[in-house]
């Protein structure tokens, strides 16, 4: 899946990056050290992909890739602050992490070197806004519902946003680097809580990715069971979305079906791994629990649930109001998508055709046939659909991995230590979308960097740029039909 | 026996307003399969805020605690104005116009109130709560003046006073100014579709994020005053109905009573249908909305008018 890295120099980057962007994607951009830069490039028509390696050597700066590649923004400030590698000419260094002080005092991810200086500072300033009745609007950190920490600032004319911006990283846990530090036999515990909600993907992320570095094997039987985790996830994790739509539309009633749906989902991934949460069940090498009996309790429920939620479903996107709710709300164009390399359900809604699943090897996929979810306004309401047509997949793929699992075995593997100097790459379509898990292990077969790209850190840009002139009041529509995750992108 | 038929007024208007407001959440609740919090658990939430502290912005003045209690006292003298249940006698003498005002005075003072608190979340919802009053006014202005050309007195309590002549052209009248001020009552008091009351966002909020720095005391008296104006409007509107059945038959005073407070209940059961049902309308379909009110009441004071000619 992954090509053998190339090194490009850092002078010519940039040149590179714009060809070979042209017909892939990008995966994300970081560093290993500090001393370095890596480039993860995602070749979808040949379904692998290839790592560019430059090393950086003129006092941690080089010519930020920005202004030629918008899609790298994010992925330079996470570098600047985290590395305390300075893009030059970058349009706006933004500081991604909450730090009140304004002061990195060393970057946090790179490798301890007496030699490194710096004077950098965060940039934790608002983009300034003036003028006659103009007024700005801040929400959260903390907000009215159990959602996670994030602020957002929103510059109004009237009722119209005019611009919106989001500062996260209220919620910075340093997994990172934690990930590096801890014993291999815990490595998927702490993998999985990257963003509680997606665990299951960022399991198989973590399992896929170690996989490949000590060249496993994985039992047909437990690919069939990953791919019935993944799906209940996405399955439980698409309903709780829509119906976080329908509370934010005042349709309460459906909300509540939905909510009481969903616990069928849940009781579903309780029988198959004994958490509802789907915690603490990939593992390199395959699944921790696998009993037939169960299987056949996930069959029942499934064939129980799938009338009831059709109807639910169907009720509420067919209603009238719901469509004038949704419809021309948040729009975000295909080449604006293409621009901020949008990612799942947000990409798929401005009729970017790119699903994972359809890709790389993950689960059973991409040899279980699965039809893409693809609409084409790019609002509120296309996610939606897009969201409604991924639960039907999603039940029809458990429905098929329960008619078809084959016997095997699903043993995990204990993982003592990796091959030395070696990249295992992990390549998920978790619920909200492409999930990387990138780890590089040193000479002594210790990890060495864990870099984690969430589907929320390329998707947070799209909000904020798809809120601008739009009422104020459908904001929370807006916020919701993306559905982001604030730790996923907090790391 | 008259000052006995006061007492029992007060003593209704301070308690049934909690209890219409449980009622509807209870009916909610049943519809949208959950269980629901009991239906006195207004008057639990209500003892929690009295003995919770207030928390005063910063930014605020002696305006904020002030607005709540002339609001409340706006309040507690339009219970005696409005003939809301049918052995209302009227204490002091009152009429269309004082209620009207009483009504403007009201939402001056929640205005004031809430810009004095300086949160940005009072600010906008002030200004929609300004813009949808400016449309709402006049159609209820027109529906009670359509019962005032109708029965040719301004005086509430003459226009409801049980003791006219049997005239069956009065029905529409009563009937369409009942529907507009159900119609307007929805936008007054933010319910569904025009606004959420259970949400929790505070940008798509008028009602709730013009009180959002209300706590303890003030909250308690903000809220008792919302659901009592809530149950002075739906009373209104029953005793409209109310009269529209008494044309037809003739009832005493106890049957009146309880037709009218079934006629409440009815209408408590009708919001929480529209708000289990319904979304809510994106921000500019609200003035089409209260301009069926406006419509409704448009052809009361058409049907008034008529009724006058033909007298």
């Amino acid at each position: 899946m992954l090509n053998p890295p190339i090194i490009v120099d850092i002078n010519s980057l940039q040149e590179n990056l714009k060809v070979k962007l042209k017909d892939s994607k990008l995966g994300m951009i970081s560093s290993i050290t500090g001393q370095e830069l890596f480039t993860l490039i995602l070749n979808n028509n040949e379904g692998n992909a290839s790592l560019l390696i430059s090393d950086i050597e003129n006092n941690n700066t080089y010519s930020a890739l920005t202004p030629a590649i918008p899609q790298a923004h994010w992925f330079e400030r996470y570098l600047y602050e985290m590395f305390g590698i300075f893009p030059q000419n970058h349009p706006r260094l933004k500081s991604v992490i909450f730090n009140d002080l304004g002061i990195i005092d060393y970057p946090p991810l790179r490798s301890v070197d007496q030699n490194y200086h710096h004077n950098f500072q965060r940039d934790t300033s608002f983009l300034n806004i003036e003028g006659n009745d103009l007024y700005i609007v801040p929400v959260g950190p903390v907000h009215a519902g159990v959602i996670e920490p994030g602020h957002f600032r929103i510059s109004c004319v009237g009722e119209n946003i005019i611009n919106l911006e989001i500062r996260l990283g209220f919620v910075h846990r340093g997994i990172e680097k934690r990930l590096t530090q801890i014993p291999l036999t815990s490595l998927r515990f702490y993998a999985e809580s990257v963003s509680a909600d997606s665990s299951s993907a960022n399991a198989l992320a973590n399992a896929l990715a170690l996989e490949q570095m000590l060249e496993l094997n994985v039992s047909e039987r437990s690919k069939y069971l990953r791919t019935l985790a993944l799906e209940i996830e996405r399955l439980s994790m698409h309903i709780c979305d829509l119906g976080g739509i329908a509370t934010d539309l005042g349709f309460n009633t459906i909300a509540m079906e939905l909510a009481r749906l969903r616990g069928q989902v849940f009781a579903m991934g309780d029988y198959l791994t004994g958490s509802r949460y789907l915690r603490n069940y990939i593992g390199t090498g395959g699944v921790r629990k696998d009993d037939d009996q169960y299987l056949s309790k996930i069959k029942s429920l499934i064939i129980n649930l799938k009338p009831k939620l059709t109807k639910v479903i169907n009720f509420f996107i067919n209603n009238q109001n719901v469509y004038q709710r949704l419809h021309n709300v948040g729009k975000l164009s295909k080449s604006l998508a293409y621009d901020f390399n949008m990612v799942g359900v947000a990409a798929r809604a401005s009729n970017i055709a790119y699903d994972t699943r359809l890709i790389y090897d993950q689960g059973i996929y991409p040899v279980a046939i699965l039809k893409l979810a693809n609409e084409s306004d790019g609002d509120a309401l296309a996610r939606t659909k897009v969201r409604i047509k991924e639960i039907i997949t999603s039940i029809a793929l458990i429905e098929n991995v329960l008619d078809n699992i084959p016997q095997g075995t699903t043993q995990l593997v204990n993982v003592k230590h990796l091959p030395a100097n070696c990249i295992g790459l992990g390549i998920v379509e978790a619920f909200r979308g492409e999930l990387i898990h990138l780890i590089f292990s040193d000479e002594n077969g210790q990890i060495k960097r864990y870099a984690i790209k969430d589907p929320s850190f390329n998707n947070w840009t799209g909000l904020a740029i798809s809120a601008r002139n739009n009422l104020l009041a459908d904001f929370p529509i807006i916020n919701k039909s993306f559905a982001l995750s604030y730790s996923g992108h907090d790391l | 026996m008259k000052y006995i038929l006061i007492g029992l007024q007060i003593i209704l208007s301070l308690f049934l307003p909690l209890l219409a407001i449980g009622i509807i959440r209870q009916i909610k609740a049943k519809l949208q399969n959950r269980i629901g919090p009991p239906i006195i658990q207004p008057y639990y939430n209500l003892i929690k805020l009295f003995k919770k502290n207030q928390i005063l912005s910063h930014d605020s003045t002696w305006v904020f605690p002030l607005s709540s209690i002339i609001n409340l006292s706006i309040v507690l003298i339009l219970s005696f104005i409005i003939p809301w249940l049918p052995f209302n006698k009227s204490v002091f003498s009152g009429d269309i116009f004082l209620l009207i005002y009483l009504l403007a005075l009201m939402r001056f003072f929640t205005i004031i109130g809430s810009i004095d608190t300086g949160s940005p979340f009072s600010s906008f919802s002030t200004s929609r709560e300004v813009s949808l009053a400016v449309l709402l006014e006049p159609a209820i202005i027109l529906a009670l003046l359509a019962l005032a050309v109708a029965f040719k007195t301004s005086d509430l309590f003459q226009i409801f006073n049980y003791a006219y002549s049997l005239d069956l052209i009065k029905i529409p009248v009563l009937i369409l100014s009942a529907s507009s001020l159900f119609l307007a009552s929805i936008v007054e008091f933010s319910r569904c579709p025009i606004d959420d009351p259970t949400t929790h966002l505070e940008l798509t909020m008028i009602h709730e994020a013009m009180i959002i720095e209300n706590s303890g005391l003030n909250l308690a008296i903000v809220e008792y005053t919302y659901s009592l104006k809530l149950l002075l409007f739906y009373g209104l509107i029953a005793q409209c109905l109310t009269h529209c059945i008494l044309i037809i038959l003739n009832l005493n005073i106890l049957l009146q009573s309880i037709l009218c407070l079934l006629i409440i209940f009815s209408l408590l059961i009708l919001t929480s249908l529209i708000e289990s049902f319904s979304v809510k309308l994106s921000w500019h379909k609200v003035p089409d909305f209260i301009a069926y009110a406006l419509t409704f009441s448009f052809l009361a004071v058409f049907a008034a008018i008529i009724n006058g000619v033909s007298l």
